[in-house]
């Protein structure tokens, strides 16, 4: 109806130059954080890495711990049967009428009792209240020893568990911003053909562009709140 | 008519000039957080190295130390045992004693030493103090060692927060040019005051960038 209004060329530029520049605003504050989510990924991404290198570290010094101490255990068990053996044969040559055999064997059974005293010395499986047995018959508390034993290496996993997990969703929200500059540089391509396009189309591309924005708005968002 | 005209003309020309500096401000600071992010990824790297190296020569030295500590077990086990087997009254078991501590334990002493021979390297209660020797023999390769990965992730850090500072200091420039653009409509009015506006907002922004960049080449120490 207005028909000087639709010959105007100059009709809704004033909006798209508005439009176009709060979208520069838009893209700036939008760079900021896709910055900020990747300076947060790289750090989890760090941290995880650290982590894993911690690990192999924790998992090569338990592994030569326990290989020490169950070797350790297992030569005191190992001395303590052969001095109970030797004690047993001796027994059987006494009965034997044998007393030559009977002070060999239990000579040779006082020798094992030295070897494994010495070995349950450097035994922390039979030393350490923690995992030593109760009783002669009984045996070192395994479950609590390798428990105490893989502690700081099961604490190290969680932590880098934890940054892998953290690293994840930070680089996943750095990738949708990245995204999102890319919906806004369409806006700011809808823009420039609305500002070249006539009035009527200008407002079309206009509100192409707004809508573009709009999606872009919310999107970034709903990737602030959650 | 022609002067107010010519007023007009020479604010337009002003602005285009100021918007043409701010791009180029905008440029640099977008180039200087994203070289700041580089050396940041630069510095993690390295520490990573470092951490890798590290760990690899305390992995040596552990299964070292363990490997030590396995032969002092076996020396001390078997030095017990001739103790007794020296005191036996059988000439046979005599020599062989003689023999073994002839022949076989100056090898295994040998193996065992410092670990099962130095007093300092057992604990109170008697056990073998294999953190200790882990120590001393780290001690021995302080090239690695002595590598501090968290050093650098800690100059990492400083990169990082510095670039998010500074992301700011882009954004207030990148508003000013928003208030640039707007005084160039030359039916907005009062269009001095909106330029006046941006000019602020530049140079807040541009102070801002400045202060963060000096302030933070001090907190590294000097360092760009």
């Amino acid at each position: 109806m207005n028909t000087s209004g639709n010959s105007n060329p100059e009709r809704g530029k004033t909006l798209v130059l508005l439009l176009t520049l709060l979208n520069m605003v838009l893209v700036a504050a939008i760079s900021a954080l896709q910055v900020d989510a990747t300076v947060r990924a790289n750090q989890a991404n760090r941290d995880s890495q650290y982590y894993a290198i911690q690990v192999t570290g924790s998992l090569v010094q338990t592994g030569a711990q326990s290989d020490f101490d169950l070797n350790t255990y297992s030569k005191w068990l190992t001395d303590t049967q052969q001095a109970l053996v030797a004690d047993y044969s001796a027994l059987q040559r006494h009965s034997a009428n044998d007393q030559q055999g009977y002070e060999q064997l239990t000579f040779e059974s006082l020798i094992y009792q030295a070897q494994a005293g010495q070995a349950k010395t450097l035994s922390i499986l039979l030393t350490d209240p923690a995992y030593a047995p109760a009783s002669d018959q009984a045996s070192p508390d395994m479950s609590a020893y390798l428990s105490d034993l893989n502690a700081t290496c099961l604490a190290l996993v969680q932590k880098q568990n934890n940054a892998s997990d953290a690293y994840h969703r930070w680089s996943n929200k750095s990738d949708s911003f990245v995204a999102l500059l890319t919906v806004l540089a369409v806006a700011f391509f809808l823009l420039g053909v609305a500002q070249m396009s006539r009035p009527n189309v200008r407002l079309l591309f206009s509100a192409f562009a707004i809508g573009v924005m709009g999606i872009g708005i919310l999107w970034a968002l709903i990737q602030l709140i959650f | 008519m022609e002067k107010p005209q010519g007023k007009e003309d020479r604010l337009s020309v002003w602005v285009a000039v100021l918007i043409a500096l701010v791009s180029l401000t905008t440029a640099m600071t977008a180039w200087r957080t994203a070289a700041l992010g580089s050396k940041a990824g630069d510095l993690i790297y390295q520490g990573l190295l470092d951490a890798v190296k590290k760990q690899a020569s305390a992995n040596e030295d552990w299964r070292r130390a363990y490997q030590e500590a396995g032969y002092a077990r076996d020396y001390l086990v078997t030095l017990n045992g001739l103790l007794v087997q020296e005191k036996s009254t059988d000439p046979a078991s005599q020599e062989q004693a003689v023999q073994l501590r002839t022949y076989l334990l100056p090898g295994m002493k040998s193996l065992a030493t410092p670990l099962g021979t130095d007093p300092s390297y057992f604990t109170p209660g008697g056990l073998l103090n294999v953190q200790k020797r882990f120590q001393d023999l780290e001690n021995q390769s302080p090239d690695l060692s002595s590598l501090d990965p968290q050093a650098s992730f800690s100059q990492a850090d400083k990169y990082y927060v510095e670039q998010h500072w500074l992301v700011v200091g882009t954004i207030l420039i990148a508003v000013s040019l928003f208030w640039l653009g707007l005084s160039q409509l030359e039916h907005l009015r009062p269009r001095v005051l909106i330029l006046v506006l941006g000019v602020i907002v530049y140079g807040i922004g541009l102070v801002w960038s400045l202060a963060v960049e000096v302030i933070f080449f001090f907190l590294r120490g000097g360092v760009l």
